[in-house]
This record gives structure tokens, C-alpha cells and sequence, in this order.
């Protein structure tokens, strides 16, 4: 389970920091404890957006793909310090981060009434139309006297302290169980590899399997080539030029769109000399037909893993290129600026030039595992991924 | 005439909170004098070890200190104060307390039909927290919905009613300020108390 911890304060020395830290390390058990600090999110204001900004887009990231939310809430004047309620106005105004999104509250101030008024007034906050996450009712920790309440190394001193706080966030967790199913999440969404749908960018009234698509797509939609400037984040070059970088990318490089359209990939090989072939023809055409049927239900699979934000990446390796080559394919999430998922970026390449040059400049050896099983790679989407047994290899 | 701080808690360029204010402004000019204070641009409060105050923040101080009486105007942000108020009150009450014993009458604009009624209670809590201490006008605040269509192009309140209202609050609200300053006994000692308070 996937957790994003919320530091609250954005002073130097933080006893919520401290507390967030506490949890991650003595109850790793439980769940992936990720902290986020929000010292570098502008202060919000209507007339300046800053939506797209790195930092808040950052953190809308992370808590888009997490199970659940902590928010660790000092107490600045009997509620929740501008710092954190900045974050949640550019959470709530053009995007919708913690919409439906399980979140506990916990903080900790100097004193003894320790963050009640405040943790209150944040539960208000979240519940408010735009930010609409789902709190978790009773349970509130609130840790008082932060100043005395850690050791040395920073773990709480307080048996007592520490088993509520253990039964809070075991609540925690039946808590996400239960929204998600409350939510009504269909369990198993099926993916339309047939691409039949359209999202913005889908070049409509153009056949997607038809040879010449990108001829025909391109001349629609008035593509520009060649030598004009194409403005980048960040940078600037000419079509020519994206296209020799592109080239030159030591791996296969393929751009399949949230759509299930296969849109692009770099051309550096014919088909039969690439690890795994593509064909020109193929640009366009539905992930349904770039797959033989008896892997569709792989391929949905690791796309459903990736749009629903289980997982940012999937990797498989295919050792039917024999001992010769380590060849992995790993399907990574892409997202837009507003952290929707936009797609697979499916990357391939052979490992093993570069293991090998590293083995060499280390004087380290790869030494084979005799308990080796026959690896049969996990549900790949490339055709024959799922057949072979590999030798794993230990180094 | 009395002196009174309208204090606008948007920093949005277009705040239908600070066209009330100027409304008040101009509307009560026979009655006080109301001078603006805008919260834009001050860094975000972060708790400098060195307590050191913005420059800025030091002159929204003496002028409050120096005010018989403040009117601050919130907006709603999701149910709650919008944080650059919060972040102007929160630099108001670090090593410095110029909001102690004072007279404040809350009013508030938004666009929903609700007109912050929310976000005026949470504001009414702030302002009684040990390190500001203010004196908010029992009652409840003044609230403006639907803001964006409640004015006519001369920048008025379209809606007579409301002006009435707006009127009777404010008339009270002077009256609230008199008699504070009856209630001066206890002020040297709330101050003392605040300063050592963290
Ligand atoms: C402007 C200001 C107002 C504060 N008001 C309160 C308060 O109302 N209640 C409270 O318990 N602590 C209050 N404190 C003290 C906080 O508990 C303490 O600073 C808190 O931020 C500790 O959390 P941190 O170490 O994670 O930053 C206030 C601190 C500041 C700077
Ligand atoms: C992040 C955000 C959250 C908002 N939440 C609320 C709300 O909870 N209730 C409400 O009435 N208006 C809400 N609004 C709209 C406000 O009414 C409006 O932006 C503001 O109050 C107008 O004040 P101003 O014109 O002085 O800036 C929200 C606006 C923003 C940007």
C-alpha cells in the first residue's frame, strides 16, 4: 500500500516532520510511507496561477497515485498554517487532487490541547466541494507537548503513545480498503484495445489501419516537418532535429496514446533487426492490432495497471533473444500536465553491452543461481514474453 | 473621526471583497475614516527561527495598532479562510500583537449563495487565539453573496437592502468601538500575557 505523508509546516525544524518520519520508519510494515514537504508551493492566488507549477504538480502527482493521504497539521492561531492551506486551495481550484482520496489527519503543536482546533477547521477544509476527499471519521491523533515527545533518535517516547497511534493508522488502512469499495471501482475495467473511443488529440475521420496513416493524419491536422521549430519543455529544435535525437536513444522507443492508439515509435532498425519489430504501416493502428489476440488479455492487464496509477512502470524481460542479450521491456505511465494518465511509454533494450562494460571497469562477475527457476516473465504484452524459462542471473 | 483599518483578505486583482471595502469607504465616509490595508505579496509565514518580521508586516502593524477599530473583509476558499489571510495573520501575531483588545468587525464577499458564512466562522475562532486576541463584534458578520453580480458599474451595492444592513452593522460596529475603549483595564495585562505566550 502506496501512502502519501503531507508535512504540514514548512518551518526548518518541524515536530510534524518528525512525527510523519516516526511513522514511515517504525511502521514500514504497513505501508510505503512517502513524505512530501511543502516549503516550495507559492502562495495561492486567483489572479496568479500556479497550477502547473513544478512543485504543485509534483505533489498532486504523488497523492493522484497513492492509495491514501496523512496530513500532519501543526496549529498557527487555533488552525491549520497558511503553508498547508495554500497547498489544498491549488489542490482544489483547477485540478482535484484528493478527490475521493482516503485521508487521515494527525498533527502535533507545543501545547497540550496539541492541533484539536486545528484538525477540525483541516477536516471542514476537506470536505469543502472542491477538495471532496474522505477523512476518516474519529481517530483524531494529536500529539501535544511535541517538544518532549521524542528521543534522541527521534521515535516517540511514549509506549502508550506509540500503540494508539499503531491502532489509528491499522483503522487507517480498513479505512482505504473499505472507501475502495465504496467507490465502486469496477474490478476489472476492460481496456478498449480496439481504440474506438477519442480523446483530444485523435486525428478523427482518418482510417487507424490504413497503411498510410500518418500520411493521411498528418496532412489533416497540417503537421509541421522538417526544419521548423517546434518549442519544447525545455528547450528548441527543428522536426529534424527531435527526430535524429529520437534516433539515437540507445533503446526502441514506442508512444501508445490513453487511447490504446499506437502513435509513434523511433525508427532506428528495420522491423526484423529490432528487438521487438514494428513496422511503418503499423503507426496508427489500434493496440489491437498490433498484438495477436492471445495476448490482449496481458496487454490490458499491464495497461490497467498503469491507468489505474497502481503502478507508474511494468517491466518484463524476454530471454528468447538467447544468452547473449538482456533484453527488457518496461512499460511506463505517462502523464499530462494535470497528472492524468496520457499513455505508455514502452521501452526496450538490451542490457547486456552495458553490464557487461560495467562488469569490466569493476572487475565484477555475474555468477549463475542454481536455484534458478524457470522465470516465466510476468503477464508481458510482448508476444512470447510469456513462454520461456530465464536463468536469472545474480551479480 | 474615528480611524478604522479595512483590512481586504483577497489577493486576487479583481476582489469583490476590496470593492466592498471601498464601497464602505466611500459610503460611511462621513461616518469614519477607513483606510485600506491589502495583504498581497508578503512572503509565506515559515516560522524564522530569528523572528524577523517583513518590513512590510511592520507597517500593517503600526497602522493597526494605530486604528480605533478593524473591518476585515474575508473571501471563501473551500469552506475556510483563504490562506493569504491566514499567512497576513499569522506574520501579525509572531513577536508582535497589534490585534490584542482590538475592535474587529468581520464581513465577507463570495460568489456562492451561502456568502462565507463558513469561512467567517473560522475567522471569528482565529482572531480569538491567545497571540491575536482581537475583539470581534459579537453576532453575526456581514455577508455578501453572489459578489460577482452584486454591483452596479458606479461600483455600489445594487441591492438596497443590503446597503441597510451593511448601514445598521457598521452604525453598531462604531458603537462596539466606544465601547471597547471602556474596556481598558485589563489591556496592559492581556498584552503582557500574549508576549509570553511562546
Ligand atoms: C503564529 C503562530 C501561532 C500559533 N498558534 C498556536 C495555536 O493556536 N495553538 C497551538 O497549539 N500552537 C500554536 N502555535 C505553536 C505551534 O504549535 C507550533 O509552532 C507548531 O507549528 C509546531 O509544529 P511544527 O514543529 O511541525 O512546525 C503557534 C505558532 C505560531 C508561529
Ligand atoms: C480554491 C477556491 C476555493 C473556493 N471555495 C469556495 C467555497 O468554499 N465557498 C464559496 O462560497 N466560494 C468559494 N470559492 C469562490 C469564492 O467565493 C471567491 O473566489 C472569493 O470568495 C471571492 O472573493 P474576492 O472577489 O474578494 O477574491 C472558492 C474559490 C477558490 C479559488
Amino acid at each position: 500500500m502506496k501512502i502519501v505523508g503531507i508535512v504540514g509546516s514548512n518551518a526548518e525544524v518541524s515536530y510534524n516532520r518528525q512525527l510523519l518520519k516516526f511513522i514511515k520508519n517504525h511502521f514500514h510494515s504497513l505501508f510505503e510511507l512517502d513524505l512530501v514537504e511543502i516549503k516550495d508551493v507559492p502562495m495561492f492566488n486567483q489572479s496568479n496561477d500556479q497550477t502547473y507549477s513544478e512543485p504543485v504538480q509534483r505533489i498532486h502527482r504523488k497523492i493522484t497515485n497513492a492509495d491514501g493521504v496523512i496530513i500532519a497539521t501543526p496549529e498557527h492561531n487555533y488552525t491549520v498554517p497558511a503553508a498547508l492551506k495554500s497547498l489544498i486551495e491549488w489542490l482544489s481550484y483547477k485540478i482535484h487532487s484528493l478527490e475521493n482520496k482516503p485521508v487521515m489527519i494527525v498533527g502535533a503543536s507545543y501545547f497540550n490541547q496539541g492541533t484539536s482546533r486545528a484538525q477540525v477547521h483541516l477536516r471542514q477544509i476537506l470536505n469543502a466541494p472542491g477538495v471532496n476527499g474522505i477523512v476518516m471519521p474519529g481517530n483524531e491523533f494529536l500529539l501535544g507537548n511535541a517538544k518532549e515527545a521524542f528521543d534522541e533518535n527521534g521515535n516517540l517516547k511514549d509506549q502508550g503513545t506509540v500503540e494508539f497511534l499503531k491502532s489509528c493508522l491499522e483503522k487507517f488502512i480498513r479505512f482505504i480498503n473499505v472507501v475502495s469499495v465504496l467507490e465502486d471501482k469496477p474490478a476489472a475495467l476492460l481496456e478498449d484495445l480496439h481504440a474506438t473511443g477519442t480523446i483530444e488529440t485523435t486525428v478523427e475521420g482518418v482510417d487507424m489501419y490504413a497503411e498510410d496513416w500518418l500520411e493521411q493524419a498528418a496532412e489533416k491536422v497540417n503537421a509541421v516537418e522538417g526544419n521548423t521549430y517546434v518549442k519544447l519543455d525545455r528547450g528548441l529544435l527543428t522536426v529534424d532535429q527531435i527526430n535524429d535525437f529520437l534516433r539515437s536513444m540507445p533503446m526502441e522507443l514506442t508512444f501508445v496514446d490513453s487511447n490504446n492508439q499506437f502513435l509513434y515509435y523511433n525508427r532506428t532498425l528495420p522491423a526484423e533487426e529490432m528487438l521487438a519489430s514494428r513496422t511503418p504501416g503499423q503507426v496508427g493502428n489500434p493496440l489491437a492490432k498490433c498484438h495477436p489476440e492471445k495476448v490482449h488479455k496481458s496487454v490490458e492487464w499491464v495497461i490497467q495497471q498503469l491507468r489505474s496509477g497502481k503502478t507508474d512502470s511494468v517491466r518484463v524481460h524476454v530471454p528468447t533473444h538467447g544468452p547473449d542479450k538482456f533484453v527488457v521491456h518496461t512499460y511506463k505511465a505517462m502523464y499530462d500536465q494535470d497528472g492524468n494518465y496520457a499513455g505508455v511509454n514502452e521501452y526496450v533494450l538490451d542490457l547486456k553491452p552495458v553490464i557487461d562494460w560495467y562488469l569490466q571497469q569493476t572487475g565484477q562477475k555475474l555468477v549463475g543461481n542454481p536455484d534458478a527457476v524457470s522465470g516465466a516473465s510476468v503477464k508481458g504484452s510482448s508476444e512470447g514474453a510469456d513462454t520461456v524459462s530465464g536463468a536469472s542471473v545474480k551479480a | 473621526m474615528v480611524k478604522i483599518i479595512g483590512l481586504v483578505g483577497s489577493n486576487s486583482d479583481h476582489s469583490t471583497n476590496r470593492m466592498l471595502l471601498q464601497f464602505m469607504q466611500r459610503h460611511f465616509a462621513d461616518q469614519a475614516k477607513i483606510n485600506l490595508l491589502e495583504i498581497k505579496d508578503l512572503p509565506v509565514f515559515n516560522k524564522p527561527e530569528d523572528k524577523k518580521i517583513p518590513e512590510e508586516v511592520q507597517i500593517m502593524a503600526e497602522k493597526i495598532e494605530a486604528a480605533d477599530g478593524v473591518v476585515i473583509s474575508t473571501p471563501e476558499y473551500d469552506h475556510s479562510v483563504p490562506a493569504a489571510l491566514l499567512n497576513a495573520l499569522h506574520w501579525l501575531s509572531y513577536g508582535i500583537h497589534p490585534f490584542v483588545d482590538k475592535p474587529v468587525m468581520i464581513t465577507g464577499a463570495s460568489y456562492g449563495r451561502l456568502g462565507t458564512s463558513r469561512a467567517q466562522a473560522h475567522l471569528r475562532q482565529v482572531l480569538e487565539a491567545p497571540e491575536l486576541k482581537a475583539r470581534v463584534m459579537p453576532g453575526s458578520g456581514f455577508l455578501l453573496s453572489y459578489s460577482l453580480q452584486a454591483f452596479d458599474e458606479g461600483n455600489n451595492l445594487k441591492d438596497r437592502e443590503e446597503v441597510k444592513k451593511l448601514e445598521k452593522m457598521f452604525t453598531d460596529f462604531l458603537s462596539f468601538v466606544e465601547i471597547c475603549k471602556q474596556l481598558n483595564k485589563a489591556y496592559a495585562m492581556n498584552k503582557k500575557e500574549v508576549e509570553n505566550f511562546s
